[in-house]
């Protein structure tokens, strides 16, 4: 798979190291998201893995030789921000009520 | 022209603002119980003269309109060689589905006019009756707005230019009847009366509502222009097996509604509503809407003879069946009752054999003698304090003469004396049956007139002469009903005497009017001539046989003088020389018993089991169990909520792999 | 294999730096470090996207990220004065270990797709071959013909999470 379609310029660097480096930096997003603690670290994790992601999609679009793949990083980047603005209100709403942001201490939604 | 729809219209009119006002001012009495009227008191004045202004007035201007429309249309088609054609008036479209619409249309010809003159009229003067007799009720203001809501319905069902708008108004008299037959609905006989009539005619309308669907898929439209196909059908000699099928239907429909031998038992019970509702839905007008059904379909049935035979017998038997239980009852309504369930077997016995002119003639000449009978038994049970056992009677006639002249009239006139109309009816019927050579028939309705004679002349002795039996304080305070009662009686009896003038044969020298005019209407498969000669012997015959029946009641309860127990000594004996046969008469041939034994008491065995067994133990079980294994495993995955977004993210993620592993390795 | 050339020498750089700060960020206790490492982090990712033709995204990612995202969420940890994690330790070790075995089977599963997938072919020639270098202009257009919708549902929702997050840290509910 490691290549670019037909017609596409070749890339100096090989594209199946940039999908390592894109699957690796999710996945330690997703072991930061797991065993984090703190509510902002868990989403600063999570930021993380979407950015692995965004690596995702430009190594495609750089593949496919198309603009496609750049389109949606930039809206995911867009959303992101939306994303962080009403996450961090929230965070700041659980720290009023709660004067912590420990996620296990704040284990409301059970029996 | 006027408009038709108005007619129906007025007395739906008269039913909300009757209604509204009703049930505004019993809340009003409700919430003011404490106050000085205790429950049960009658309305106050002005409510009642309002009720009362509304119920008639609205029932009364809906005749005047029919009279305005009717009596051009049948001087004008009388005139006409051919008779008019039938006025068609098209409201609105009900309902459309693709090419089939149902229109509410209103059709006047000579069938609808007949109907139409005696239901308007005879429901005006009862309207009219009512107040007299309703007006110590506290349901007044109920009372009438439901005999208003009859009317419309009656009306519609008259009017309707189709069968499903027809079956619309077939449905609301039935409604009206069950209302009005429990309108006593605090006494567990009159609410299980009204729902015996519901339920009875429920049997019956099943078949009737597949008739119209008959129809339908044999004709392809349910207005009554398929009258007219099934005439070309008569001429091209075609009679499919399904028209068999729909007229059977069709006819068990009108059993069910004019209480016909299979489905006749809710007709006696059906006296426990109020005596002008007995006269005006259970004897003039809403049990012969079957009649009325079948002589509108006449086209259709005379393609299917043999169904018309079976429409013959039944009418026939129910004639006699019905006259025997006649003559053994003792409750003065029931009598009546049972005399309009034979009279109706009368009917069919005429449409069934081809003769539904005659039927219909019988009909109208029943609805004025019949309503005459009833108002009158009314009139004797106010003056009697509610009584209506005729044992305890006697000896009325001075006391109440009006009342008894009246009744002694209708009797007469449906005992078939020359020259009143029950004569004239009766006997196009028995000429009918004799003409069309079913002479079995004959002698049947002949023996019918017999035992009416008799059991209506019976009923009018055991109330009016002899000797007072019973409370003599009750007899002593008997006194004569209001005017507005005894002047509907008045014209009633004068209606019961020169209604039947419309027919007169031709062998009296007359032209047979009412005849001529249905001819537009009804179909007549094949005119059978007798001798004039024959004729009137035939009539010196039932004239005989009526007479025999007169004379043998006065003899045996003509000057009773016997105790309640047995009024007639002679009658007493003779029931006890027939023994068991007497019993069984006098216990109506255990039809009550006979129907709970075959049909009620198997079904609420089964019924129980259901109850108990199926539904109970097994639906029930069902449903708990499963409630049971939800709880259980709620319980158990309870568990894994945790609260801890962490284990929630773990085990989302889990679930990913798992989906990410699948999609990869499949 | 390509030989050792310069672009990649930065490609090899820029991903250490990426990768050895996210672990950074993962690792440590205090909040503020933790973005601190994950703005380096988002520095190397840039560097990635120039690489992969992408100079736009690569200012966005500087830009909006690194520069707007990030400054919220160190406004947000002064805000509320958050120090290191609590010293009591974490009383869910299953938690933790499976945790960490999941994550690493994940990227495991997940490194190992991507490798295999073959590329998508293009199905529709939604934005054409790109015009290496200044493929700024082409990205415009397209923002503004094929994906003009999304582009203005996008500002609707961010002025919807704006007023949401007003709403929220307001200090009462009414």
């Amino acid at each position: 798979m490691t290549g670019v379609l037909p017609g596409v310029a070749p890339m100096a660097v090989p594209a199946g190291a940039f999908l390592v480096v894109a699957t690796l930096l999710f996945a330690i997003g997703l072991a930061g998201a797991l065993l984090k603690r703190n509510a902002l670290s868990i989403f600063l994790s999570i930021e993380l893995m979407m950015n692995a992601v965004n690596l995702l999609f430009l190594t495609y679009a750089r593949m496919r030789g198309d603009l496609a793949g750049q389109m949606i990083v930039f809206f995911v980047i867009a959303v992101a921000a939306a994303e962080a603005a009403v996450g961090l209100a929230i965070f700041v709403a659980l720290f009023r009520a709660h004067r912590t942001v420990d996620v296990d201490k704040i284990a409301l939604l059970k029996w | 022209m006027n408009q038709l729809w108005l007619i129906p219209v007025l007395p739906l009119a008269g039913f909300l603002l009757n209604g509204l006002v009703a049930l505004v001012s019993s809340s009003a009495r409700a919430e003011s119980e404490s106050g000085a009227d205790q429950p049960g008191a009658p309305l106050p004045y002005a409510q009642r003269l309002f009720h009362g202004i509304v119920g008639v007035g609205s029932v009364g201007l809906a005749a005047v309109l029919s009279f305005a429309a009717l009596v051009p249309y049948v001087l004008g088609s009388m005139a006409a060689p051919e008779g008019l054609a039938p006025v068609v008036q098209t409201v609105y479209t009900w309902m459309a589905a693709g090419d089939y619409t149902v229109d509410v249309a209103f059709r006047l010809d000579a069938l609808s006019a007949l109907m139409l003159s005696f239901v308007t009229f005879v429901g005006t003067l009862i309207h009219v009756y009512s107040v007299g007799y309703m007006q110590k009720e506290e349901g007044y203001g109920r009372y009438f707005s439901y005999l208003n809501l009859f009317m419309f319905a009656m009306l519609t069902l008259v009017l309707a230019n189709s069968l499903p708008l027809l079956f619309v108004g077939w449905e609301g008299v039935g409604l009206c009847s069950y209302l009005l037959i429990g309108y006593y609905y605090d006494k567990d006989f009159c609410a299980a009366a009204g729902k015996k009539a519901f339920i009875a005619n429920r049997v019956g309308d099943f078949g009737m509502v597949l008739g119209i669907f008959g129809v339908f898929a044999l004709f392809g439209t349910a207005d009554f222009s398929f009258v007219e196909l099934a005439k070309r059908h008569v001429l091209a000699g075609n009679a499919p097996l399904g028209v068999y099928a729909v007229c059977l239907l069709l006819f068990l429909g009108a059993c069910g509604k004019s209480a016909q031998v299979p489905l006749f038992v809710w007709l006696p019970d059906a006296m426990a509503g109020p005596t002008p509702v007995s006269a005006l839905i259970h004897a003039a007008t809403m049990v012969t809407a079957g009649v009325y059904l079948v002589a509108r379909c006449s086209a259709l049935f005379v393609l299917a003879p043999d169904a018309l035979t079976l429409v013959a017998w039944i009418g026939a038997g129910t004639a006699i069946f019905a006259a025997t239980i006649g003559l053994a009852q003792n409750d003065i309504k029931k009598v009546l009752a049972y005399s309009t369930v034979s009279q109706l077997g009368y009917m069919f016995l005429a449409c069934g054999v081809g003769a539904f002119g005659a039927g219909m003639f019988h009909v109208f000449t029943h609805a004025f003698f019949k309503a005459c009978l009833f108002l009158g038994s009314g009139s004797v049970i106010m003056s009697m304090h509610h009584e209506q056992d005729m044992r305890k009677m006697g000896g009325l006639a001075a006391r109440i003469p009006q009342t008894f002249r009246t009744m002694l009239v209708a009797t007469l006139a449906i005992a078939g004396v020359f020259p009143l109309a029950g004569f004239f009816s009766k006997d196009m019927i028995l000429g009918s049956a004799a003409a069309s050579g079913h002479w079995a028939l004959y002698a049947v309705g002949l023996f019918t007139a017999g035992l009416t004679a008799f059991y209506m002349f019976r009923l009018v002795s055991m109330t009016f002469f002899g000797t007072a039996r019973g409370d003599a304080h009750a007899h002593e305070h008997a006194h004569e009903s209001p005017a507005t009662m005894t002047i509907p009686l008045w014209i009633l009896a004068a209606f019961s005497v020169v209604a039947g003038l419309l027919g007169v044969p031709a062998a009296l020298g007359g032209s047979d009017r009412i005849g001529r005019f249905l001819e537009a209407s009804v179909a007549h498969p094949e005119i059978h001539e007798m001798s004039h000669g024959l004729e009137i012997g035939l009539m010196l015959l039932s004239l005989g046989v009526a007479v025999t029946g007169l004379v043998w009641a006065w003899r045996w309860y003509g000057r009773a003088t016997g105790p309640v127990e047995a009024v007639s000594p002679q009658a007493h004996a003779f029931f006890e020389k027939t023994g068991s046969l007497g019993r069984l008469v006098a216990n109506k041939w255990n039809v009550d018993e006979g129907i709970e034994a075959l049909f009620l008491s198997p079904f609420r065995k089964i019924g129980t089991f259901l109850w108990r067994g199926f539904d109970a133990l097994f639906i029930d079980g069902i449903a708990n169990a499963s409630a049971f294994l939800v709880e259980l495993l709620g319980d158990l995955l309870r568990f894994f909520t945790t609260g801890h977004v962490r284990n929630y993210a773990l085990a989302f993620t889990l679930g990913f792999a798992a989906l990410v592993a699948y999609v990869w390795l499949r | 294999m390509p030989a050792l050339t310069g672009q990649l020498v930065v490609f090899g750089f820029a991903s250490f730096v990426a990768i050895a700060f996210a672990l950074l960020m993962v690792v440590q206790k205090t909040p503020v470090r933790s973005v601190l490492s994950l703005v380096v982090t988002f520095f190397g990712l840039s560097v990635l996207a120039i690489l992969l033709a992408a100079p736009f995204i690569a200012a966005l990612q500087i830009f909006v990220y690194a520069g707007a995202i990030l400054v919220l969420f160190l406004f947000v940890i002064m805000l509320l004065n958050l120090k290191e994690e609590a010293a009591d330790k974490d009383d869910r070790p299953v938690q933790r270990t499976l945790g960490l075995l999941v994550a690493l089977g994940l990227g495991g599963l997940l490194a190992g797709a991507t490798l295999r997938a073959p590329v998508p072919p293009r199905g529709s020639p939604v934005g054409g071959p790109i015009p290496m270098p200044d493929e700024i202009p082409a990205l415009g257009r397209l923002l503004f013909s094929n994906y003009l919708l999304a582009f203005e549902v996008l500002s609707l929702l961010l002025l919807v999470a704006a007023v949401g997050a007003l709403l929220l840290s307001k200090r009462r509910f009414e």
